[in-house]
């Protein structure tokens, strides 16, 4: 059980972590063409979408409690998480040669862009869960089934 | 209490007999535990005992710690740990869902996601209940056949 209970963890840390770094590549080709066109990068550059999403996903660790938390403060950290994201990654483009900050497009840019990618990640993590939902409810009637015909799964 | 237990034979009625001298709390928590090994809670609502036929439960929940048992339509208490209450159904299609709440399987109409990798289980009475996270993987479990 507890082993499998840390397969899950690892699934989904996994799973929001590849989204991040697809989403936020996605998202830098989108702000540079926009903002930067002209701009000429090392082969370095690849390592940014991996850091990036290392940040966004180490942000999301302050929503993880071993207390069930209520809605109300499941959507504070959801918060507190995205700004934490953003803090971070405004810090880094601050001090990162690659990112013209000194434009002054760049850095709300920048914010808008880590605020679309914290909401997308939120949709496509929900229609996973959908999907998972789905699962468990054709695995929930096939049990009904089972045991209203008296064949129980387990005994 | 002294106990004692008697082989009998195949052609005598299995049975429980309890002699007491007066109603205790620890007497009635051992008619509780006998009544539910024959799928029945022996439980209280507006002062007035009852005995709740396991398979009309729709959830337990503990609520500073006391235990409240919920039918279609009406709620009772409890004198029993929700560990306890959930020992004694692990094999009767109950499962954990959260720190507080166990839930009647039989009981489930739908699964949906609901904030952050919980689910939300929508009751055959219209309820809504909340599947933890850290539930989830025993769920998935039992529903695929092995033991939560």
């Amino acid at each position: 059980m507890a082993r499998q209970k840390w397969k899950e963890l690892l699934v989904r840390t996994l799973r929001l972590y590849t989204l991040l770094v697809t989403l936020i590549t996605v998202l830098m080709i989108i702000l540079g063409n926009l903002l930067d066109r002209d701009r000429v990068f090392s082969y370095d550059a690849f390592f940014s979408p991996l850091i990036y999403a290392l940040i966004g996903t180490a942000a999301t660790m302050v929503t993880r409690s071993d207390r069930e938390l209520s809605v109300r403060s499941l959507l504070i950290r959801k918060i507190i998480s995205l700004l934490i994201a953003e803090g971070a990654i405004v810090l880094i483009a601050l001090n990162a040669d690659t990112i013209p900050t000194e434009k002054s497009w760049v850095l709300p840019g920048l914010a808008l862009g880590i605020f679309v990618v914290f909401v997308l990640t939120h949709i496509i993590l929900y229609f996973i869960d959908r999907k998972e939902a789905e699962k468990l409810n054709a695995d929930l009637s096939r049990y009904q089934e089972q045991q209203l015909n008296g064949s129980p799964i387990h005994e | 209490m002294k106990l004692e237990t008697r082989k009998i034979p195949e052609s005598e009625p299995e049975m429980v007999e309890i002699r007491y001298h007066w109603i205790t709390d620890e007497i009635l928590e051992i008619i509780s535990f006998v009544k539910s090994r024959q799928g029945q809670l022996s439980a209280v609502r507006d002062g007035k005992r009852f005995e709740v036929p396991v398979v009309d439960l729709f959830y337990a929940e503990s609520v500073d710690e006391r235990l409240f048992l919920y039918t279609v339509s009406d709620s009772y208490e409890i004198r029993m740990k929700l560990y306890e209450l959930e020992d004694l159904l692990k094999n009767k299609s109950f499962l954990r869902v959260s720190k507080s709440m166990i839930v009647n399987l039989m009981k489930i109409t739908s699964v949906r996601p609901a904030l952050n990798g919980r689910f939300s289980a929508v009751l055959k009475n219209g309820e809504e209940i909340i599947i933890s996270r850290k539930y989830v993987p025993a769920l998935k479990q039992i529903l695929k056949g092995g033991e939560s």
